[in-house]
């Protein structure tokens, strides 16, 4: 039965090309740290599926924003964990991500022909700590407040432009209810759809170079 | 070849890979199922005997609208929110209290004095002056919520 939903797609959509060149490739003989970057690609999957969660119930604003992460994490079924796995889900992915990068390092992995698919792990580091900067302000508590308080205050520090890009990021000379809204609206528009361009560059540019070999003396 | 007959390595990990990823979507799409329909689920909160106003001030016969101020909570603010009831007496010790909503689609009905019926604007809903449907759409009486006196003060059961 499955065979036959499996042939009659294939018929109509080819699909088996796709499953072989993404999960049956030919892959050189490697070893465990040749799956941090699958690792990562695990928990962009998990803060996805958890994010969407938490946006049901959480609310921007600084009347709202407080008390709803509050209702999700005492109030509602399984909401602790839910909002745990984001939390610490968020710390798991900047780890993991800094390891698979230092793995390519050490491996010389960034190498020709896979310049791009480096540049585009780069920039997908600089997304997540995005990612990290603008989440940690959405509870809206002290340690958000202050932390994002610190945080805009030295990219105010820059020379010349220091104050414009200080006053960009908050909206404003003062962290604000405009701060919180248009943190809120990277966190959840502007970096995912950035996340996911790069990661779709990022994974057909593995498949179609293949993953490097871990190097041998002399060559 | 006594390989082909039990788990292949190849087949081993499919199995692995299949399970495991079937147990995290389990740990993770359990809870949330349980997340979002959570609120959905929640049981009214407890009721208790709210005091209305005098029963003296209903006329025999007469149906009488009382609004009460009650304090609820859906999720993480705590709204005002008024109950209406038209209460009724027919030898002033027996009192029926009924919902001023209509059980067609929710619009409020109002007491037509020269009609002696409850109308409903929104379909034409006719309802007795005991609740009971006289005309329209409406598929069942008027709500009843239970009601008490003591020592002249009306109690209506709700929260």
């Amino acid at each position: 039965m499955i065979n036959r939903i499996g042939n009659w797609m294939e018929d109509r959509i080819g699909w088996r090309a796709a499953w072989e060149g993404i999960f049956l490739r030919k892959i050189p003989k490697v070893n465990w740290l040749y799956t941090l970057g699958s690792a990562s690609l695990f928990i962009a999957i998990n803060q996805i599926v958890t994010g969407i969660l938490l946006t049901l119930y959480y609310v921007p604003t600084p009347d709202h924003a407080y008390n709803t992460v509050q209702f999700i994490t005492y109030e509602l079924p399984a909401g602790w964990f839910i909002r745990g796995l984001h939390h610490y889900g968020a710390s798991a992915m900047v780890i993991l991500a800094v390891l698979h990068m230092l793995r390519v390092i050490y491996y010389g992995a960034y190498k020709y022909p896979r310049e791009v698919t480096w540049t585009s792990g780069v920039l997908l580091l600089l997304v997540v700590l995005g990612f990290g900067f603008t989440g940690y302000l959405l509870p809206w508590d002290q340690r958000a407040f202050w932390a994002t308080t610190v945080g805009t205050r030295i990219a105010g520090t820059a020379p010349l432009v220091g104050d414009f890009i200080l006053r960009v990021i908050r909206g404003g000379p003062e962290l604000s209810e405009v701060t919180l809204a248009r943190f809120y609206g990277v966190h959840v528009w502007v970096l995912p759809a950035v996340l996911l361009l790069l990661v779709g560059v990022h994974m057909i540019l593995v498949i179609r170079n293949g993953i490097s070999a871990p190097p041998e003396a002399g060559e | 070849m006594t390989e082909d007959k039990t788990l292949s390595r190849r087949n081993f990990l499919s199995v692995a890979t299949i399970g495991i990823g079937g147990l995290i979507t389990a740990l993770l799409g359990i809870p949330a199922v349980a997340y979002v329909v959570g609120p959905a689920l929640k049981k009214q909160t407890e009721q208790d005997w709210i005091p209305v106003g005098r029963a003296s001030k209903v006329e025999i016969g007469v149906p009488a609208l009382f609004k009460v101020k009650i304090q609820r909570k859906a999720g993480w603010i705590l709204n005002e929110q008024e109950l209406s009831f038209y209460i009724l007496t027919e030898n002033g010790r027996d009192f029926i209290a009924m919902s001023n909503v209509c059980t067609h689609l929710g619009c409020r009905v109002r007491w037509v004095e020269n009609d002696e019926t409850f109308f409903c604007p929104c379909h034409n809903g006719v309802f007795a002056k005991d609740g009971k449907v006289v005309a329209g759409p409406p598929p069942k009486p008027l709500d009843q919520v239970q009601v008490k006196v003591e020592d002249d003060q009306l109690f209506i059961l709700g929260g």
